[in-house]
């Protein structure tokens, strides 16, 4: 599906008369891979025990700490779980919501790219820290938003949040892969 | 110490920050196109992937209709008038991905524009039709796992758990990173020049 580029071909051996499999052999041993991880990834989370093992908890300590923050903004909240509350407003903190999702696209498509693993642990170990913390914001937000625009609920949580989230991780993972990862190249036979 | 590595070329690494510095900026007018087509996309979307659960169906029982410009109904036409509705949900909460497709593939710097849009157009058909499929998935899971009792009786084991992780897969990964899977198709070679 790769357009004819206007820059040089990494592969000087690619030709034309190459089966297209062959030609666009980068492209379709990544998205293969990218997808064949995320799947499994998002099939793991998916059962019981990793739930109730894993991402429970792992909500669980992204609602404390974003109850924190709120509290450090003055808001009087309690926590329960992977529930935030105050007399105005209560948000509970679910898959979608927790970042898991957008820590798997990212980790898949790091693990996916042709790049050396110190560059990928650099990767992951950043990246993932960045994605956190522009999911703790959203929490934040969203959960101020429901206590002073409760009508604008609906479209921040989903449509503009999730965005953000899911870009920031996509946008990271292609200035990681464009700056940093340097493929190794492949040599003319 | 470890001998340092080559640095990338200048044009390669200010690439990466150029695309991130369109995206952000086509982000805005992006989201609001998708914002002004939204009420009618919902509209195909709805009656596209109830003529494909009619395809299925014999006698054809699914109605998709709308409650208002971002919610529709599930509703079967088999059952009681007063219980037909069975479930409520966001169509718009489907296709938000476009925003991200929108300012991926217009952001892409040193491409001509023409090359953009027309790349862009044969991504967002293979949306639509993602966006179908999610719908379909989607009924079949209610359907499959919403309905009670009536589920258990239509449904086996494994049929509800196809339906689910299928609606699963396809709303949460699959959904949320086909921009980026789509993108990466077009312009994967870019990044590793």
């Amino acid at each position: 599906m790769a357009r004819k580029q206007e820059t040089p071909s990494p592969r000087p051996s690619s030709s034309p008369e190459e089966p297209f499999w062959r030609r666009n052999r980068r492209e379709i041993i990544f998205l293969v891979l990218f997808l064949v991880l995320l799947g499994g990834g998002f099939t793991l989370i998916s059962v019981n025990w990793v739930n109730d093992h894993v991402i429970e908890p792992f909500t669980a300590v992204i609602a404390q700490v974003s109850g924190g923050i709120l509290g450090l903004m003055g808001q009087k909240v309690t926590m329960n779980g992977t529930i935030i509350s105050n007399a105005r407003f209560a948000v509970n903190i679910r898959n979608g919501c927790n970042g898991v999702e957008a820590m798997l696209i990212f980790l898949a498509a790091v693990l996916a790219f042709p790049a050396p693993w110190r560059s990928r642990l650099a990767g992951l170990g950043l990246g993932i820290l960045v994605i956190q913390i522009v999911n703790l914001i959203r929490v934040v937000a969203l959960f101020l938003t429901g206590v002073y625009f409760p009508k604008l609920f609906d479209t921040s949580h989903t449509v503009i949040w999730q965005t953000i989230v899911i870009l920031s991780g996509v946008l990271l993972w292609i200035y990681w892969a464009n700056r940093y990862a340097h493929p190794p190249r492949e040599t003319a036979a | 110490m470890a001998p340092a590595k080559p640095a990338a070329p200048p044009a390669r690494r200010n690439w990466g920050a150029l695309l991130v510095r369109n995206v952000l900026l086509a982000l805005v007018p992006v989201w609001l196109v998708w914002a002004l087509l939204t009420p009618f996309y919902n509209r195909f979307l709805l009656v596209s992937t109830r003529n494909l659960l009619h395809l299925t169906e014999s006698p054809s029982v699914t109605e998709l209709p709308r409650r208002d410009e971002h919610y529709a109904y599930v509703q079967r036409m088999d059952f009681p008038p007063a219980k037909s509705l069975v479930h409520s949900f966001r169509v718009t909460d489907l296709h938000f991905h476009f925003v991200l497709l929108g300012a991926l593939f217009l952001a892409v710097p040193g491409i001509p524009w023409r090359e953009r849009l027309s790349n862009l157009g044969v991504a967002s058909v293979i949306t639509i039709f993602f966006d179908i499929l999610l719908l379909f998935f989607y009924v079949k899971f209610v359907y499959a796992t919403q309905l009670g009792d009536w589920s258990v009786t239509h449904y086996g084991a494994f049929a509800r758990n196809f339906w689910g992780l299928g609606k699963h897969l396809l709303d949460l990964p699959f959904k949320l990173s086909l921009p980026l899977v789509l993108w990466a198709a077009f312009y994967f070679r870019r990044l590793v020049v």
